[in-house]
């Protein structure tokens, strides 16, 4: 008995949940449906179902997008964004991962405190620094330069922590037989380390790249030529041009939210292994 | 060989400490310095040593009090809302039998959006001619100005904080929940447990120190306020929606008046520390941390206590949520 209402609850359960989820959602659909409508038929639309409703596919159904990939630095944004995270992606695994090893394998001085140093320093939020910063950025003349935009952002405490503590599981003896080789430490970090870590790096790519992605405050302050722009902060000028149309906002933010998707889609097990170990890290 | 592995080690942390020293060091050094000047950036000859001057200054100074205030209106309508919403979310998909995997899709989706797409999605969803008005008018209720008045603008932004953080903490829990062992409810059924017996004596007491961590996590979160005001309503209307984090920015960024921006950034880090303190306190220190972290990603930690007896579940349940995902 107990099992047959345990499963019309199950169901009743499951069927509020959907309900709830086109709820929650309703903001996303109308962006989607929309973004391929001209503004008269999105606000002729406004009262009814047809909201939710694509249009038919037809002459002018990517009209919106062509006209944010034609007319607007969109793709230029798009462009310098993908490089930036490209440069960060490859300068912080370098920087970030020697560090991490250093602290994980080579005895050198005062170590432990260095790692003490690191862990308390996952604790101060960025909101702390970024004036100065940019004070620093402004001082030595690289505002509204890719290296002034690239420097402040490659070191990252929390990669060098969770890099260390993959590295100091590796075993020892592959270091020793490199070492019978003639293999340098250098060339062993870069031929046999890494190589042996895939899971971390592409975990700490993943992230940079989401960082990268979707950060606003410091590129907003950096940049201020537009040619220079992150796609966040080129969205931002997109939309406040009065010649934008609503159509064509959301058919932007869309276009911003793919690459996203696409990373999402292909990571999704580094990623949530990364918010639930985050999770289970400090619970 | 003791030179060399110092002459190695230092070579391989020396790029990090060099950047650590100018991004992090210095920055905090000079943050704590200036709180104590009125450094103003365009004019730096002119810098005083003012003392405890400045702290007392912003705490007098209406703008600072009143941002303080909203940071903490934000705080307290963000805060119970995202962390009850999301285990209710995660549990309800836990004991639902149906459909698990489109549901965390599905409210995971606005996880992924960026601060600034979803603030100029909800810019039209709330326009007062907008979906959510037309919405509401079907159902008999007038037009709302939402993010127009001043007194409904900071709740309109907390709202849709929630809306697009929620699936982030649900998945937190999902994990969790996956990690309690059914024999536990077995153990509950036979003693006759009603369902909310069973969650209060089980599930909570398992997912304490979760809680603990989504709870601090969501609240240093709601504290850093900055995006969805800068690009939906600049701070205002009667910066109704003006937070610590963007007073900072502007005083610092805006009027280059640095020091009084790094008396606010002082009091705003020793809020985040002091929370995070407590967490580390409430959910037993970050030992623990260490060793399940290199769990994750599937790695063994020789010795270094890690022996402890809960942590072969902890292995399992990333894996778990891993794999369902």
């Amino acid at each position: 008995m107990r099992t047959k209402q345990q499963r019309l609850c199950n169901r009743i359960l499951v069927a509020a949940m959907l309900v709830l989820s086109l709820f929650f959602l309703f903001p996303v659909i109308w962006m989607l449906a929309n973004s391929f409508k001209p503004d008269g038929a999105i606000t002729a639309d406004m009262n009814s179902i047809a909201a939710f409703i694509p249009p038919l596919p037809g002459r002018g159904f990517f009209a919106n997008y062509t006209a944010i990939l034609t007319s607007t630095g969109f793709v230029r944004y798009m462009a310098n964004t993908l490089f930036y995270a490209a440069v960060l992606i490859l300068l912080g695994i370098v920087v970030n991962g020697l560090a991490g090893y250093a602290l994980a394998k080579i005895p050198f001085p005062f170590r432990e405190q260095w790692l003490l140093v690191i862990m308390m320093l996952l604790i101060v939020p960025t909101e702390t620094v970024i004036t100065i910063h940019f004070l620093i950025i402004a001082k030595a003349g690289l505002l509204n330069t890719v290296v002034g935009y690239i420097l402040p952002m490659i070191v990252n405490p929390f990669n060098i922590f969770l890099f260390r503590q993959v590295f100091v599981n590796l075993p020892d003896d592959v270091y020793e037989a490199a070492q019978l080789d003639y293999c340098g430490p250098v060339k062993y970090f870069f031929t046999m380390v890494l190589p042996m870590s895939k899971t971390v790096v592409a975990t700490v790519s993943v992230f940079t790249f989401l960082n990268v992605w979707n950060d606003y405050l410091w590129p907003s302050l950096v940049f201020t030529s537009s040619d220079l722009l992150t796609a966040q902060i080129g969205l931002n000028s997109i939309t406040s041009n009065d010649n934008t149309t609503m159509g064509q906002t959301l058919a932007v933010i869309t276009l911003v939210t793919i690459p996203v998707i696409i990373i999402y889609s292909l990571f999704s097990r580094q990623i949530v292994e990364g918010v639930t170990s985050t999770g289970s890290k400090e619970g | 060989m003791k030179r060399k592995n110092s002459i190695m080690g230092m070579a391989f942390f020396g790029p990090a400490l060099v950047l650590m020293t100018l991004f992090l060091f210095l920055p905090m050094v000079l943050t704590f310095g200036f709180s104590f000047t009125d450094y103003f950036a365009l004019n730096p000859e002119l810098t005083r040593f003012v003392g405890l001057g400045n702290y007392i200054s912003i705490f007098k100074d209406e703008l600072f009090v009143q941002s303080f205030l909203n940071t903490v209106r934000f705080v307290l309508i963000i805060v119970p809302l995202q962390c009850g919403g999301a285990l209710l979310l995660a549990m309800a998909i836990h004991h639902g039998a149906h459909c698990k995997k489109y549901f965390k899709v599905a409210f995971f989706v606005p996880v992924v959006m960026s601060l600034a797409v979803v603030s100029t999605l909800w810019m039209q969803i709330y326009s007062p001619e907008g979906i959510l008005n037309t919405l509401l008018g079907h159902l008999g209720i007038n037009a709302q100005p939402f993010i127009h008045s001043a007194r409904q603008a900071l709740p309109s932004i907390a709202v849709m904080s929630v809306w697009q953080g929620v699936g982030y903490q649900m998945i937190i829990f999902l994990g969790g929940l996956q990690n309690i062992s059914p024999a536990l409810y077995e153990a509950a059924e036979m003693d006759h447990a009603t369902g909310w017996q069973k969650f209060k004596d089980i599930t909570l007491p398992e997912l304490k120190p979760l809680c603990v961590f989504v709870f601090i996590t969501v609240t240093i979160g709601a504290f850093r306020m900055l995006v969805q005001p800068m690009v939906m309503t600049g701070g205002g209307p009667d910066h109704s929606t003006y937070t610590i984090v963007y007073d900072i920015y502007e005083t610092g960024t805006v009027n280059w008046e640095m020091g009084l921006a790094s008396t606010m950034a002082i009091v705003f880090t020793v809020f985040v520390v002091v929370l995070t303190i407590i967490q580390n306190v409430l959910t037993g220190g970050g030992e623990k941390g260490a060793s399940t972290e290199s769990r994750s990603f599937g790695f063994r930690r020789k010795g270094a206590g890690s022996g402890r007896p809960g942590s072969e579940k902890e292995e399992s349940h990333a894996d778990e949520t891993t794999k369902t995902m």
